[in-house]
């Protein structure tokens, strides 16, 4: 019984270190860092509200272990480890002299990947919208995006690609942006009357906006136009309209 | 005098013999110095240059992880919903979450009381959905567990779109949430959650809007 216990704790000991992926391993270096600065604060965890647990003095070396959005995991000289702020950690420097390698944030005018989602109407259709997109320029972004289109009588998947232009991509708040682009729709019937073409490939042009929120926040506005290519010699367009939240890198 | 003059001779002799059978021998004390070449080599050291590389900090932003629980589907009674999370944390207050569950209607009261009554197939009562949310931490704070133990935590809202598929028809869903993240450690968190699945649906007769409330427990890891 008892040997059976020591076999269940051992293998739960191996099972727990297995599945520990956040353990740095031995081998692995680490960024150490000298505070310049008259002290380091160190908080109980990674926000403005958590209450400073230790400081670290002008001089000595901090251990920086990882980061989570704007708050590094660091670990003093006795090893008291704490949350320290970006702006702080980036006052700290190398053992060699050197500024301390802490990425500032991207430079929004000149970001080069953004990946966001938002709600939008596609055909008078709630739309639900992802996308990605990747600085050709700093005016000019190549764009993929993934849409579906939900309504009473059908749903749609709408995949495109297209090509932006930021009009004045130094103007943070607010920059209009025009594009253009080909865009592919594979419809999925609910209600009678079936549609005529199940798949259609379709162009567009659009018109939108973006502007910086904070960090690497933003936000996005589109107008689209879209000119559905069929066999049937009718000529059909749609129109569209949505609003997203994006990440930039 | 003849003999003191020969005798001197004889040693003179005899000291520049001894230096003639040593003259090939170097002398034992001399300090054995290069001489000065024509062509000084230069040596070039055999060793390569030691590149002192910056270590890299790693980000841990993103979170995924699985989560259960129980899903009211409004008119179908309550059952278990699994599915699996993934969050991205761009501020220390914001990050972006998308969702994806699954679950399976149980049968309608008026089902229950006519079983001739069919509202929704069998294969209809699935109920699968997608949600692309945004988050906001609205109370950080700690959890003290004992004398000697605290944990971080956040309390959280979120809102997103998304669709809901239920009785083979898809529907655009709107979704409300409240959670509660625990941080057992640095990598791994706690989820208690409560969600909204809104969407509209003309299923039993009328069209309505209709509260899909779910409570999940989920487990998240840190990468």
């Amino acid at each position: 019984m008892r040997r059976l216990f020591a076999l269940r704790s051992i293998a739960l000991v191996l099972l727990l270190q297995t599945l520990a992926p956040g353990a740095t391993r031995a081998s692995d270096k680490l960024l150490e860092v000298v505070v310049s600065q008259p002290f380091l604060e160190m908080h109980s965890g990674p926000g403005r509200g958590y209450p400073v647990v230790y400081v670290v003095e002008r001089d000595d070396t901090v251990t920086v272990l990882f980061s989570r959005t704007d708050w590094y995991k660091v670990r003093a000289p006795q090893g008291q480890e704490g949350w320290a702020r970006r702006e702080d950690l980036a006052l700290t420097h190398l053992a060699s002299g050197e500024p301390a390698p802490i990425p500032p944030y991207p430079e929004f005018p000149t970001h080069r990947w953004e990946v966001g989602a938002g709600y939008g109407v596609y055909n008078r259709q709630n739309l639900v919208t992802a996308y990605a997109d990747f600085g050709l320029t700093t005016s000019i972004d190549a764009e993929f995006v993934l849409q579906q289109a939900l309504g009473t009588l059908d749903n749609r998947y709408i995949g495109s690609i297209g090509l932006r232009h930021t009009i004045l991509p130094e103007w943070k708040w607010f920059s209009p942006t025009i594009g253009i682009g080909t865009a592919y729709q594979h419809i999925k019937d609910i209600a009678p009357p079936a549609p005529l073409q199940a798949n259609n490939q379709m162009a567009y042009v659009s018109v939108g906006a973006r502007g910086f929120i904070t960090r690497r926040f933003m936000w996005r506005a589109d107008w689209r136009h879209y000119v559905v290519f069929n066999n049937l010699n009718v000529y059909e367009d749609l129109e569209e309209w949505k609003f997203g939240l994006a990440v930039f890198f | 005098m003849e003999i003191r003059l020969g005798s001197v001779l004889l040693a003179a002799a005899l000291l520049s013999g001894c230096g003639w059978f040593h003259r090939g021998e170097k002398p034992r004390n001399e300090v054995v110095a290069d001489a000065p070449e024509a062509n000084p080599t230069i040596i070039e050291p055999q060793v390569n240059r030691r590149e002192v590389k910056t270590p890299k900090i790693k980000a841990k932003d993103i979170e995924l992880g699985a989560y259960f629980g129980a899903l009211s589907i409004q008119d179908f009674g309550v059952n278990p919903v699994y599915g699996v999370r993934a969050a991205y944390h761009v501020t220390e207050d914001v990050f972006f979450e998308g969702f994806v569950g699954r679950s399976k209607a149980g049968t309608t009261s008026l089902e229950d009381v006519f079983p001739d009554i069919t509202v929704v197939s069998n294969a209809g009562r699935h109920f699968t959905y997608y949600d692309l949310d945004l988050g906001y931490n609205v109370l950080p704070g700690e959890i003290f567990l004992g004398r000697g133990r605290a944990f971080n935590s956040q309390l959280y809202v979120t809102v997103g779109v998304g669709d809901v598929k239920f009785a083979e028809q898809d529907h655009f869903g709107l979704n409300f949430g409240v959670g509660e993240r625990l941080l057992i450690t640095d990598w791994l968190a706690l989820h208690l959650d409560v969600r909204d699945h809104i969407f509209e649906t003309d299923l039993t007769g009328r069209t309505k809007n209709v509260d899909n409330i779910e409570a999940t427990i989920g487990l998240t890891t840190f990468f």
